[in-house]
């Protein structure tokens, strides 16, 4: 079973890593300096806020808008979705400065 | 003689006062408004005399005036050549000294103002929904639920999370707790948590599930019967960390674990992950680790042992594994002009070989098994967000495989293997409008194909 389980994640990987050959090359990396948002030179891979929030909350649903949010309920929510999508403290904070920043 | 000089005195007196009356008269201010000629050439010398006074406290006055104003200007001069240097040195050790004050300062700030009554911050999210479904040999029906969030930011560090689910059933409504989690972030890459949570192993649960976020009606099949756990009790251990330019994150947890079914024929052997009271000391351990190679894509793998049989029982020294894998993706395309997101997880669970009815007084034994299960699904969906019409902007195409392997008994559930098609309009972010039809063909039964509607908000 835990052949076939680690057969079974192999297979996904490189099923994830050949889906990237469709990625859009605008979408891959910005510079801090191209981005609108908060730069996070800090955070994974050197993203900015704007970069996270959208890595990062797109895997599982669409974004919202900043300003759906105000600033004290983005900290709440962000602090949450921190835990639940495992993501540092580093960038939950580069995510909540974009989304200030933003409006 | 005497009287003689006082007479004299007298007449000289008289005298006097007669000769000198005229004078006296003349050097008086008169009271009949008129001026004598003296008086007036004395007044013209006086008012002249001051005049020139005047003139002089004047040009006095303006060369004084002048020279304050040279030496103002002389002295803004010097204190504009002198004022920035100084300013400039006094700016930066004040700045210097408010970066180190603040640096020091701050955070205890913030910490102790976070922790005042009045300041915690509060916030009730979740998601209302409403379905149609009409499954061949069914009843058709409605369903609605409404699931609010309630997230509870104490300080900076301290965090409440808990939902309800509320929803018609029967003649009333049923409210169930689904989750209440206390969380403590110990530091940027450490989350302690205890309570009810949803079983980090279950990326569906845990991710998807909310239906503003599950991009279908239904939920896939394997999730919630008895491969995967979904809710778990107790307390966990979580977070994430850069490698190089990846990412990994993990959570580990311990729980009530599961209960083994052992009384049913139909379902002697499978795992009931709903039950959230134990019934044995011995607690399930469980995790999931997870890896993003590249920003947008994550593998996870994740785990649960535990002993799920009754205490006192001869179940009770079974050890049940669960093992699942999952992806989840999100790739912008300008190729196909929109959106891909895949998603998918299988699990497969194993409990160690047991004889369940062995006096065969249940009406089913004794039937020795090694109880093996596995299930899971793969979605994928498309959505062309690069498109320059609106309406086709907020469509998204899903197709959705999903399987379920027989109830280890062989006396319960068959193999099932479902194939759902879908197509959402999204309305706003978080509110969708969802249409699909599932064609469901569990083995050696009849169809049990299903048309569903839907619509969600998430808030």
């Amino acid at each position: 079973m835990l052949t076939r389980g680690l057969l079974t994640a192999l297979l996904l990987l490189f099923i994830s890593t050949s889906m990237n050959l469709f990625a859009d090359p605008k979408a891959k990396r910005k510079t801090a300096s191209e981005s609108s948002g908060a730069a996070s030179s800090d955070s994974y891979m050197g993203l900015t806020g704007e970069e996270l929030w959208s890595n990062n909350c797109l895997r599982c649903h669409n974004i919202r808008p900043p300003t759906m949010y105000g600033d004290a309920q983005w900290d709440v929510i962000v602090h949450h979705m921190r835990i639940r999508a495992n993501i540092t403290g580093k960038e939950q904070r580069a995510i909540v400065e974009f989304l200030k920043s933003s409006k | 003689m005497k009287i003689h000089g006082c007479f004299l005195a007298a007449l000289i007196q008289a005298a006097l006062l007669t000769i000198a009356s005229p004078a006296a008269r003349a050097q008086e201010p008169t009271t009949d408004g008129y001026v004598t000629r003296k008086e007036y050439e004395e007044l013209k010398a006086q008012m002249l005399a001051m005049k020139k006074e005047l003139e002089a406290l004047k040009k006095e006055k303006g060369e004084v005036s002048k020279q304050e104003s040279l030496e103002s200007h002389a002295v803004a001069d010097v204190q504009k050549q002198v004022a920035p240097k100084q300013q400039n040195a006094e700016s930066q050790t004040a700045g210097d000294m408010h970066k180190e004050v603040t640096a020091e300062a701050a955070p205890s700030l913030a910490e102790l103002e976070a922790s005042l009554l009045g300041t915690t911050k509060f916030l009730l999210a979740g998601w209302a929904e409403a379905m149609y479904e009409q499954r061949n040999g069914q009843v058709s029906t409605f369903s609605a639920s409404f699931n609010p969030i309630f997230l509870w930011e104490l300080t900076p560090r301290i965090l409440f999370d808990g939902r309800l689910e509320i929803e018609p059933s029967g003649g009333g409504t049923n409210v169930n707790l689904v989750n209440a989690q206390i969380s403590y972030l110990l530091n940027d890459y450490i989350a302690f948590g205890v309570g009810q949570f949803f079983s980090p192993s279950n990326v569906f649960v845990e991710r998807f599930e909310p239906q503003w976020i599950n991009k279908l009606p239904d939920r896939p099949l394997g999730v919630y019967h008895g491969v995967l756990p979904n809710i778990s009790v107790g307390a966990q251990v979580r977070g994430g960390f850069p490698i190089g330019p990846t990412r990994a994150d993990y959570a580990f947890y311990v729980s009530n674990g599961p209960t083994l079914s052992t009384f049913d024929a139909r379902t002697a052997g499978t795992l009931d992950f709903n039950s959230y009271t134990d019934n044995n000391d011995d607690k399930a351990i469980g995790g999931r680790v997870g890896f993003l190679p590249i920003p947008g894509v994550e593998v996870g793998y994740g785990f649960e042992t535990s002993k799920p049989g009754f205490q006192g029982t001869t179940f009770a020294d079974l050890r049940a594994l669960v093992q699942s894998v999952d992806l989840e993706m999100t790739r912008d395309s300008d190729l196909l002009k929109g959106r891909i997101n895949l998603d998918a997880q299988y699990a497969w669970s194993k409990v160690d070989h047991a004889v369940y009815d062995p006096d065969g007084s249940l009406g089913f034994g004794p039937l020795p098994l090694t109880a093996k299960r596995d299930g899971g699904y793969a979605e994928i969906a498309y959505r062309p967000t690069k498109l320059d019409v609106d309406f086709l902007r907020n469509l998204e195409m899903i197709f959705r495989w999903d399987h379920l392997s027989r109830a280890p008994s062989g006396l319960g559930d068959p193999e099932e293997d479902r194939w759902t098609l879908g197509l959402d309009y999204w309305l706003s972010p978080s509110t969708v409008i969802k249409a699909a039809y599932e064609w469901d063909k569990p083995k050696g039964e009849r169809n049990k194909n299903a048309l569903f509607f839907q619509t969600a908000m998430g808030f």
